[in-house]
């Protein structure tokens, strides 16, 4: 600790002495703090280390039994097999001279694509939309604006299992069936209302005075859009557009219920592979790690605004 | 024409011309639209559904049937199995998840370094893909490699491998273990942004007045952070029950019905049994509860709102 601090507040926040007495319950507290420290990291990320070794082990260390804790001859078979079967069920039978012969049946790659373009388009459509009406909100007074807020999160509540059924009575309707189009809409639906909470608070917190000078410049609402709020925006419009996408990625039910095999995103295609008989899994799980990387990349850009967004803003920091 | 007039482009004029009152609702009708069109119509629709005996195959022959497939919701002893499960799973899944969270984000926050890095590695169960993390967990349920139950046989709780996921009586709680392990991450990060948020100098002032650590807690933390709790419960208890993912990817709902929560029964008696119009019924029951959680929810919220 520095020894110049004056602030009370901080020296209190960076002595943490009081924490501790002297008594013998000093130990006993210490090893129980550590022992729960240890405890619950193991649960939290054991399955996470677990995904990965098995990804890199044979398949045949796979079926030992009892399992190895470490791989014995780490190898990368499990990701040559996930890239060989995309080759192979895109038709191709030898790739840069390499003969290509998959035992198993799942075109991750394809599954990646389709769910790149859901999950980008339904997150272009959130973002537009939700953005728009998100500045209206926070800037305007009109009536109905509560209602409306309420309702938008209320609807953040209900999507997902307890409208599959109806949803997919509407999408049959719509004729819309086996089309990605279907899922970007719904996509999108379920995400606007996130975006309009996440967006509202920072223009909630936009100073009027900022607004007011490039009023005073003669911009129009348009230009103090494009020249102003928007290059102040970006990291939240960012972190919007990753919300939106990483739902888009994760979505289970309506990507299974609206799409036929041939159209499979991500979660029904593995799902699918999951479920096969004689299971492969350090396929599954090297498949599992191609297909999370991108949320952990997203996250790493979203941590700040995990908790804004999820409550709609309701808890603050 | 004025002068003011012929700034504008002609979009600004067709837009001058939507009475003042309207003007303001035309860019959050984007939003509205699919959102009614999307969520709003389709439980309109099921509603109707749900009197029906629609049928997934023949879906033009639907004819009204009164409140038969509520009657059949009442007394198919099935559906009675599955509501019960739904009450274990949201009861216990929540409170085990709101439990091992507080102590991990009062762990996170009191006494472990490097928080954000830290913070950021604890919500990896809850970002990564529904399926990937259920994957995980029926691998290492599994009856003859997982890793589960070898821990199991060592620590001699069991003297061999147990088919966990495919016994009536025990398939329940591994899509309960999962899902604590998805959603604890969450609270923990709930609950370290709130204790972030309290001032430090209410702390100071409570040890003034003598207050031991364990006082500090139960008369500053915990009422400062009272409704940041009540809306984490509220979160956990709607995640808990709308979820499909876990209880799908590791048994199906199986066997029999005996791990079946309510989402994984309506998306069996839709898209396994076809029966449509039941199926809608027992959405309508999940509704009713979401609706009743959201609304607690939306309170809350106000109740904060206010506050700051």
């Amino acid at each position: 600790m520095a020894a110049d601090t004056t602030d009370p507040a901080e020296e209190f926040g960076s002595n943490r002495s009081w924490l501790y007495d002297t008594t013998p319950g000093f130990y006993l507290r210490k090893v129980l703090i550590w022992g729960t420290t240890l405890g619950l990291s193991t649960f939290i990320l054991f399955p996470l280390y677990w995904m990965v070794v098995t990804a890199f082990k044979t398949t045949s260390e796979i079926q030992q039994i009892p399992p190895t804790v470490v791989p014995e001859t780490p190898s990368l078979e499990g990701f040559r097999l996930v890239v060989e079967s995309s080759l192979a069920a895109g038709g191709f039978d030898s790739f840069l001279g390499w003969d290509i012969s998959s035992a198993i049946d799942i075109d991750v790659l394809l599954l990646i694509a389709n769910s790149l373009k859901v999950a980008v388009g339904a997150g272009l459509i959130a973002l537009v939309f939700g953005t728009i009406a998100a500045y209206v909100l926070s800037q305007q007074e009109f009536r109905g604006k509560n209602a409306i807020m309420s309702l938008l999160l209320a609807s953040l509540m209900f999507p997902g299992t307890a409208i599959m059924v109806p949803e997919w009575e509407l999408i049959s309707t719509l004729n819309l069936f086996n089309s990605h189009l279907a899922l970007i809409l719904i996509y999108g639906a379920m995400t606007a209302p996130f975006v309009v909470w996440l967006m509202k608070g920072f223009f909630d917190d936009f100073p009027d005075s900022i607004l007011d000078a490039a009023r005073m410049d003669q911009c129009t609402p348009y230009e103090s859009f494009r020249y102003v709020i928007a290059p102040m925006a970006v990291n939240s419009l960012i972190a919007s557009f990753i919300f939106a996408f990483l739902l888009a990625w994760n979505e289970l039910v309506f990507a299974l219920t609206l799409l036929n095999q041939s159209k499979f995103t991500v979660p029904p295609g593995l799902l699918t592979f999951v479920q096969g008989f004689n299971t492969q899994w350090n396929v599954v799980a090297a498949a599992s790690i191609l297909v999370s990387l991108p949320v952990l990349a997203g996250l790493a850009y979203i941590q700040r605004y995990f908790v804004q967004g999820l409550t709609g803003g309701a808890i603050k920091g | 024409m004025s002068y003011a007039d012929q700034a504008l482009s002609s979009y600004e004029r067709a837009l001058g011309r939507v009475p003042d009152g309207v003007r303001v609702y035309l860019p959050i009708l984007p939003v509205l639209a699919l959102v009614g069109v999307f969520i709003l119509y389709p439980i309109a629709q099921a509603i109707w559904t749900s009197f029906t005996d629609k049928h997934l195959l023949r879906p033009d022959e639907a004819e009204f049937v009164g409140v038969e497939n509520y009657g059949e919701v009442w007394t198919n002893p099935q559906i009675h199995e599955v509501l019960w499960n739904t009450f274990v799973w949201v009861s216990v899944g929540s409170i085990a998840a709101i439990v091992i969270g507080f102590v991990l984000g009062w762990l996170l926050h009191e006494k472990l370094p490097y928080t954000s890095v830290a913070s950021a590695i604890v919500l990896v169960p809850w970002v990564l893909p529904r399926v990937v993390g259920a994957s995980i967990w029926k691998f290492m349920f599994g009856g003859s490699q997982g890793i589960i139950n070898e821990l199991l046989v060592q620590l001699g709780v069991i003297d061999d491998y147990v088919v966990m996921l495919g016994s009536t009586e025990l398939s329940l709680w591994p899509p309960i273990v999962g899902m604590v392990w998805r959603l604890a991450p969450l609270f923990a990060l709930l609950t370290l942004t709130s204790l972030k948020g309290i001032d430090r100098q209410l702390y100071e002032a409570a040890r003034m007045d003598g207050a031991t650590p364990w006082e500090q807690f139960r008369y500053v933390t915990l009422p400062m952070m009272r409704y940041n709790l009540v809306i984490g419960f509220l979160l956990m208890l709607i995640y808990n029950i709308r979820n499909f993912s876990m209880v799908w990817v590791m048994t199906r709902g199986g066997p029999g019905v005996s791990s079946s929560t309510l989402p994984v029964m309506i998306y069996r008696a839709a898209f396994v049994d076809f029966q449509v119009g039941f199926a809608s019924a027992l959405s309508m029951l999940l509704f009713a509860v979401l609706l009743v959680f959201s609304y607690y929810y939306i309170q809350v919220y106000d109740k904060i709102r206010g506050e700051f």
